[in-house]
């Protein structure tokens, strides 16, 4: 029996959406690494995706000369993945809800929905000297 | 895989063909300007076939809703086929599923919209 360590995965972009190629490859080396089935992969993709170009363009408003953080871990039997932004913050319970009638025909402002309904816990907080912290966590096996 | 559109017509019905993955950017920009310049010869029925797409960001689905919001309001149709099963969960989501007319079959689909 060989024991395997935890490894983590880390990249640190400027707010440029051109930038997003290098995420999507850090997310497939992370799926590789956990050998997560299709399924798994496909949702933790697009999720951590979703947070990315949040940070991006909503957290630093596309602004290059700030900087946009993914950390990806396995801990346990999950994977905690962590994005950090430059910003100026803003509350989860302050988004609109985008499935409320009023709002079902908006272009946008459905990330946090599609992050929400797959992680098994999500939260956001302030970084100490500025910008915004969102962890999340997916159970991945048990 | 960016996406990849193909155009088929029946009739005054236009049925686009849609590939790869509709994202952030490029995917959802093809996808605008198609509709757009369609609109513009006069086409007002689209039949958006997602056999092959199996990736969907929230900025391809604010390229749907906004495709859809854009061909009605100049009277027009526009509908959805073959949703993949993961698409289909994004739709049903976001509630989206209560906004499209989603079809299984383009013949059933094509009825609806002589």
């Amino acid at each position: 029996m060989t024991f395997k360590p935890p490894r983590s995965f880390e990249l640190t972009i400027p707010s440029r959406l051109e930038e997003m190629h290098a995420v999507h490859n850090l997310i497939g080396e992370a799926i590789k690494e956990f050998d997560l089935n299709d399924e798994l992969a496909h949702w933790i993709e697009l999720t951590i995706s979703e947070s990315m170009i949040n940070a991006i363009q909503h957290g630093n408003k596309a602004d290059p000369a700030k900087e946009a953080t993914l950390r990806i871990s396995s801990i346990g039997d999950s994977i905690e993945i962590i994005v950090e932004d430059q910003g100026c913050g803003f509350k989860l319970d302050n988004v609109a809800d985008p499935t409320d009638t009023a709002n079902l025909l908006k272009p946008s402002g459905r990330g946090i929905l599609i992050i929400r309904s797959f992680m098994d816990e999500v939260d956001l907080s302030v970084r100490e000297g500025g910008g915004c912290r969102l962890r999340m966590v997916k159970r991945i096996r048990g | 895989m960016s996406m990849v559109l193909n155009a088929r017509r029946l009739d005054d019905i236009v049925i686009l063909d849609l590939s790869g993955r509709i994202t952030i950017g490029e995917g959802t920009l093809i996808l605008r300007d198609y509709i757009l310049k369609l609109l513009g010869q006069g086409d007002r029925k689209f039949l958006l076939n997602l056999t092959d797409v199996d990736y969907i960001d929230s900025s391809g689905l604010g390229e749907l809703v906004s495709s859809f919001t854009t061909v009605r309001n100049q009277s027009g149709q526009l509908k959805l086929l073959n949703l993949t099963r993961r698409v289909q969960d994004l739709l049903q989501i976001t509630k989206l599923l209560t906004v499209f007319e989603v079809f299984n079959s383009e013949a059933e689909a094509l009825k609806t919209m002589k």
